[in-house]
């Protein structure tokens, strides 16, 4: 019921343009805004719902510089961009934006995953590639990688 | 054209397995560093990962440089493609100064565009994951 009375809020707040904008020119919610948002939109402590946060972009192999404000132990709930995973393997539907390259890639890369999931040891992408490997193509000083796994027996 | 396919399709998997072999290099650096194995199923998956980025890459470097009115890439389109992090970015930048340990000349590497670190790759994906549509 939320979600339609928010679509009616929206379109009541468009329909009523002119008015509303006039009401407030400043960037912030009008009263009437804020009472429709405290009311309707805003997670509260008795709501039984953890806010929404995203996760933080942390570097393994850099320095990491954007410190992260911890939010309360257990106040939080932190989106999941991996619990789904068993999903991505094919383009979810879209409404007025279409996906990105980008996404594409990924969906790729989930479904060469899954296909791959069960192979054992013997890889196959690596038996496709390997008799077009040109060592002058992979000219990298100090290279100590063993050769046997380039080389499969 | 289906000879100029052919021939593209053989500089694919040419280009390809160069960087699958690069990628087995930098995740045997990781094994020896962290302590861990991958698995050539993981090896395979970031290689894939990695080749198709450089294609957005790619794009995206061209993109910039043309919304600067240059025909030409040069490191500040590079810097760009960091934009979205700050970690990243100041990576850019330090590495293209200074002589760094070889590890992180390997990620400059990038700015110089030649081939790409996977985790380096692995993690720009992620980050951008949210960016997705």
């Amino acid at each position: 019921e939320r979600r339609s009375s928010s679509l009616q809020h929206r379109s009541a707040l468009f329909a009523c343009g002119q008015k509303q904008v006039n009401s407030h020119e400043s960037w912030s919610l009008s009263p009437e805004e804020f009472e429709i948002w405290d009311r309707l939109y805003r997670i509260k402590e008795g709501d039984g719902i953890k806010e929404p946060v995203l996760p933080r972009v942390r570097f393994e192999t850099l320095e990491n510089l954007e410190e992260t404000p911890k939010p309360r132990e257990g106040a939080a709930r932190e989106l999941s961009l991996s619990e789904w995973s068993v999903w991505q393997n094919q383009p979810l539907p879209t409404s007025l934006v279409d996906h990105s390259d980008r996404c594409h890639l990924f969906i790729s890369a989930m479904e060469m995953m899954e296909l791959m999931r069960h192979q054992q040891g013997d890889c196959s992408y690596e038996r496709e590639l390997q008799p077009h490997l040109q060592m002058e193509d992979v000219n990298i000083p100090g290279n100590r990688r063993n050769l046997s796994r380039a080389n499969p027996p | 054209m289906a000879a100029g396919g052919e021939e593209r399709q053989m500089l694919t998997q040419r280009l390809k397995a160069a960087v699958h072999y690069t990628v087995g290099c930098l995740c045997q650096e990781v094994e020896e560093d962290k302590d861990v194995q991958f698995s050539k199923q993981s090896i395979a998956a970031i290689s894939e990962i990695t080749f198709r980025q450089c294609e957005i890459f790619a794009k995206d470097l061209e993109m910039f440089a043309r919304h600067a009115k240059r025909t030409t890439v040069t490191t500040e389109d590079v810097k760009l493609l960091a934009r979205r992090s700050n970690s990243l970015k100041s990576e850019e930048l330090a590495s293209s100064h200074i002589e760094q340990k070889e590890k992180k000349k390997k990620k400059s590497s990038v700015a110089k565009g030649e081939r790409t670190p996977g985790e380096q790759e692995a993690a720009v994906t992620e980050n951008e994951d949210s960016n997705m549509v």
